[in-house]
């Protein structure tokens, strides 16, 4: 065989489409099967008649241009692109064609993917946020960002804190009584306005078990006036309740106690876990929350100094307190100057 | 309800199968034989490679429990206007048997994947 028949072979056979036409006549000199195919109305010995959006004399000096052909179902995306070339003094235009369909559909795909990752990728950030929200309601954040970086909170034991207890007179007689939507729903709007009040005074609210709500001063950052700051919250969670109640049919009712002391905090449990805290401030709050009258605030005597700038304390009086003994404790309300402000 | 296969192991078939990287090639390979089959291969035909491809690899991804999931309700309403029969759906799935075992799925896993198609017949044929 020779050199030239094999040459015609190869140009026959290889996946390439190749068209030579005659620059100055516009007719088609040769073809290969592979252009053949893609081009079905391109026949040899007649003019060059393929639809392209440049004239067949400017292809040479242009880039490649993409066009589409039908073969059977499948639409193709081919590359196109010409040279010139001069063989027996006769000018041609060899007109090379590649098939990029592959590569486009490649590319598609990978588009696709990347859209469906993106959109799971935002899909995991916004559950990511609904989480670091959940778990914020049940744990300080620099508990949680201890959660997260290790996986575990370690117990600490934070000193000097003020602890916060209320408690609701009659609440479980009015749940009882009253339409329980209702009563939880209101429950609901004072709590949410506590967290409010808290929050404003730097107290971190750390749980509510029924109608009791605990909040914590001092934790998890050291803060010196952390009894102060409770005392006004307190003072400030009275005062909204009174203003509520005088609008409301249902009258909200609280007793406070405030206790200065240390506690541990730490996540409890394993799989429904709770940011609590523990410790014998916890427990006085709440012996002090008991003793207190309907809307009053029961303070212990020993936290008489820091308090007595700002708010008004009465005169001590001993009581026996369970796990404490005999204790002092006062009634702390606001001094008459800010009452009639507000 | 979600149209994202269970799998019998943790991990999705998906990525037990290379994820997008070892399966590119078999999801060109459906393509190729779905637009050659003379059954069903008119609906694809017309239809923009892009949007084409972009169909075939969510396909995927829903049926390995890849990235992609549909709900039932956008399945019947993405075909509803198809006219799909039961003999078009046995030919999909019948082309989906041979390319996923040509590509060396195992029998088990071939078998959930076809049984997870079959449980969305009805949401597709009219």
């Amino acid at each position: 065989m020779q050199l030239q028949d094999i040459s015609a072979r190869l140009i026959q056979s290889i996946s390439v489409g190749i068209c030579l036409v005659e620059a100055d006549t516009g007719v088609v000199i040769s073809q290969n099967e592979t252009f053949g195919t893609w081009f079905a109305n391109s026949v040899v010995g007649q003019v060059w008649d393929i639809d392209l959006p440049n004239a067949l004399s400017d292809l040479p000096s242009r880039q490649p241009i993409e066009v589409r052909a039908k073969v059977k179902r499948r639409t193709l995306i081919l590359e196109l692109s010409a040279h010139k070339a001069e063989h027996n003094g006769t000018q041609l235009i060899v007109v090379e064609v590649q098939n990029i369909s592959r590569l486009r559909e490649t590319e598609a795909m990978i588009d696709s993917y990347a859209d469906m990752v993106d959109r799971r990728t935002r899909e995991l950030e916004r559950e990511k946020t609904q989480v670091e929200k959940l778990l914020l309601n049940v744990m300080p954040r620099s508990v949680y960002e201890e959660y997260v970086t290790f996986g575990s909170v370690a117990p600490q034991l934070f000193e000097p804190v003020t602890v916060l207890m209320l408690d609701f007179v009659g609440f479980t007689k009015m749940a009882a009584a009253g339409d329980p939507n209702v009563t939880v729903s209101e429950l609901n709007e004072i709590f949410t306005a506590f967290d409010h009040i808290s929050e404003l005074h730097g107290c971190e609210r750390i749980k509510t078990i029924g109608d009791c709500y605990m909040a914590v001063t001092g934790l998890p950052h050291p803060a010196s006036d952390h009894a102060v700051s409770a005392a006004r919250a307190a003072v400030k969670m009275i005062r909204f309740l009174e203003r509520r109640n005088q609008t409301h049919e249902h009258k909200w009712r609280a007793r406070i106690g405030i206790a200065t002391g240390s506690v541990v905090g730490s996540v409890v449990g394993v799989q429904k876990y709770v940011y609590d805290v523990f410790g014998p401030a916890v427990n006085m709050a709440a012996r002090l929350q008991a003793q207190s009258e309907p809307m009053e605030i029961t303070v212990c005597e020993t936290m008489r100094d820091s308090l007595l700038d700002e708010f008004a304390i009465s005169p001590k009086r001993n009581v026996s307190l369970r796990g404490f003994g005999d204790t002092d404790i006062a009634r702390l309300s606001e001094h008459l100057a800010h009452q009639r402000v507000a | 309800m979600l149209a994202h296969m269970e799998t019998t192991g943790s991990i999705p078939l998906f990525d037990k199968y290379g994820g997008l990287r070892g399966l590119r090639s078999v999801i060109i390979d459906f393509y190729d034989r779905v637009l050659d089959s003379d059954v069903v291969g008119h609906f694809f035909e017309d239809v923009d490679i892009a949007k084409l491809i972009d169909h075939q690899t969510k396909f995927f991804a829903a049926i390995l429990g890849g990235p992609a999931e549909f709900a039932d309700q956008r399945l019947a309403n993405a075909h509803r206007h198809l006219d799909v029969s039961h003999i078009h759906f046995d030919e999909v799935t019948r082309i989906l048997k041979d390319t996923l075992a040509d590509a060396g799925f195992v029998q088990n896993d071939l078998n959930l994947t076809l049984s997870a198609v079959e449980a969305r017949r009805s949401l597709i044929v009219r």
